[in-house]
């Protein structure tokens, strides 16, 4: 029991620093990941002219692995672009780069699965276009990919792991100071991997609760 | 009252590619009056209405709504221009559609439906949206489901409920596309009472149906559809009881025993 209290309890400070980093890198990503998925596919659907453009980057985002995308954002883009400046900035945009993809082809599934009708009976209103998409669509789309949108933050939240390869000092990076300080895995490692499977759990469930939640309200069959 | 009609037709065309679809149809729609439109499937119907309020842009001809061009316009210089899409979204808030299948935004309460055009379009204050809905709901005897989720009525209510969301823009006429269609026969009549009571307060409408004693009973006059012109129109004494195109008589005898021979 020694080795429990010397390696994890007593170093509960870093891993909590480690927790909340990794909590934050997470979050960001995530927003990042709807908004640019978003774009991605409302370019793909209704903007003709950047259509194949929207597709390509589609394609690229989701086929690249996370790996390379990181070393990617990190070493090339600043030389490309000037930017991101920092360690965490590449992190959060290579993590968001490859969920938006995967998200992009989410909600084009769940945009082409709102009855033409329904869209109609807006035009038919006199509701514009973009009225119809805000007001008719996008809620129905929101509904429909939530437990996606869930699935995809435990992806990132698993994908993350690897932003310690270029020092953003999450979660795992503290974990590993800390094997690489007193040379003792066992523990250590034991205890990191059961609060990511915490914190997965936590996701997933407070994910489908709300979801269960929705479908109630809006008295939809559970799917 | 003016003599200008609700809704003017005039030699209006539509063709998908190479289908011609509608080949020039022509008809006035009078204030307050209520005019049918039959005919077999395939016929254009659909077209048709959803040419008149812009779901499709017709070919040629043009619609009037209280005498003003739905499509075009006249520039200065008097040519015909294309109407740009926000002034086609002013027009066709004055034309009220009822669909087949309903098309209730499931997301939203039957009372949100019900109030969001007017909130967003006309740009009502929601306490007036408010009581405009509720009335709308009351004339299609639905207050009392005004909290539900559309998912959880029938049918016959889902659709009385869309004819509730086209009224509550208050516009001009009201156009339906086979209203009852896709209901199950115990649940019809709800919907064509409602239609009814509608015609009686002296809403003008247009009425695709296939509900030959409904039209009959209701129209100030009934248009046959065939294959994109129409093939006879009249008085529903008349269309209904000598009507002069064999093709009339033809599809008639498959609802009205009465033309077996
Ligand atoms: N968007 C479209 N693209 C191509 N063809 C179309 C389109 N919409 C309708 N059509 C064709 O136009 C013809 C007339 O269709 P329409 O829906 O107007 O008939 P209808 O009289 O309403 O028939 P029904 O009684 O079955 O509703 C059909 O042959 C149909 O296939
Ligand atoms: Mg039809």
């Amino acid at each position: 029991m020694g080795n429990w209290e010397r390696l994890v309890w007593n170093q509960r400070h870093l891993l909590l620093d480690g927790l909340v980093v990794t909590v934050e890198i997470c979050l960001i990503a995530f927003a990042a990941a709807i908004l640019g998925g978003l774009v991605l596919c409302l370019v793909r659907l209704y903007v003709r002219p950047l259509r194949q453009v929207a597709i390509a980057l589609i394609e690229f985002f989701r086929a690249t692995p996370i790996f390379v995308q990181l070393l990617w954002v990190n070493y090339v883009w600043p030389e490309l672009f000037g930017w991101p400046g920092s360690f965490f900035t590449a992190g959060w945009v290579a993590l968001a780069l490859q969920s938006s993809g995967y998200l992009a082809e989410t909600f084009r599934a769940g945009i082409e699965a709102v009855p033409r009708g329904q869209r109609e009976a807006g035009l038919s209103a006199g509701m514009s276009h973009p009225l119809v998409f805000r007001r008719i669509v996008l809620p129905q789309v929101l509904l429909m990919v939530a437990p996606s949108l869930v699935n995809q933050f435990t992806v990132i939240v698993k994908s993350s792991t690897l932003v310690s390869v270029i020092t953003v000092q999450d979660l795992m990076f503290q974990s590993q100071k800390i094997v690489n300080t007193w040379l003792d895995p066992i523990e250590i490692l034991t205890a990191t991997a059961a609060i990511y499977i915490l914190v997965v759990f936590a996701v997933s469930a407070l994910g489908k609760a709300l979801a269960d939640l929705l479908r109630r309200r809006y008295g939809l069959a559970a799917s | 009252m003016s003599s200008i009609p609700a809704i003017s037709v005039v030699d209006v065309h539509k063709s998908f590619g190479p289908l011609a679809v509608l080949k020039g149809v022509s008809f006035d729609v009078p204030r307050g009056s209520v005019v049918s439109m039959i005919g077999a499937s395939g016929s254009g119907k659909s077209t048709l209405l959803r040419c008149i309020n812009h779901l499709e842009t017709p070919s040629a001809g043009e619609i009037y709504i209280d005498g003003e061009p739905m499509h075009f316009r006249v520039a200065g210089d008097g040519q015909r221009k294309p109407r740009p899409i926000a002034e086609i979204n002013r027009l066709r808030r004055d034309l009220g559609m009822v669909f087949q299948q309903f098309n209730l935004w499931p997301h939203m309460t039957v009372l949100g439906n019900v109030v969001e055009a007017p909130r967003r379009v006309r740009g009502l204050k929601r306490s007036e949206a408010g009581e405009l809905a509720l009335e709308c709901l009351r004339r299609v005897h639905l207050l009392d489901k005004a909290g539900e989720y559309p998912a959880r009525l029938s049918g016959g209510q889902q659709q009385r409920v869309a004819i509730a969301r086209a009224l509550a823009m208050q516009p001009k006429a009201m156009l339906f596309d086979e209203a009852t269609s896709s209901l199950d026969p115990e649940l019809t009549d709800e919907v064509l009472a409602v239609m009814r009571d509608l015609a009686r307060d002296g809403t003008t409408m247009i009425v695709v149906t296939h509900e030959m004693r409904f039209a009959r009973e209701v129209s100030d006059r009934v248009l046959f559809l065939h294959n994109g012109l129409i093939e006879e129109a009249g008085a529903p004494e008349e269309v209904f009881g000598a009507p002069k195109s064999e093709r009339c008589r033809q599809f008639l005898s498959k609802y009205l025993p009465k033309y077996v021979q």
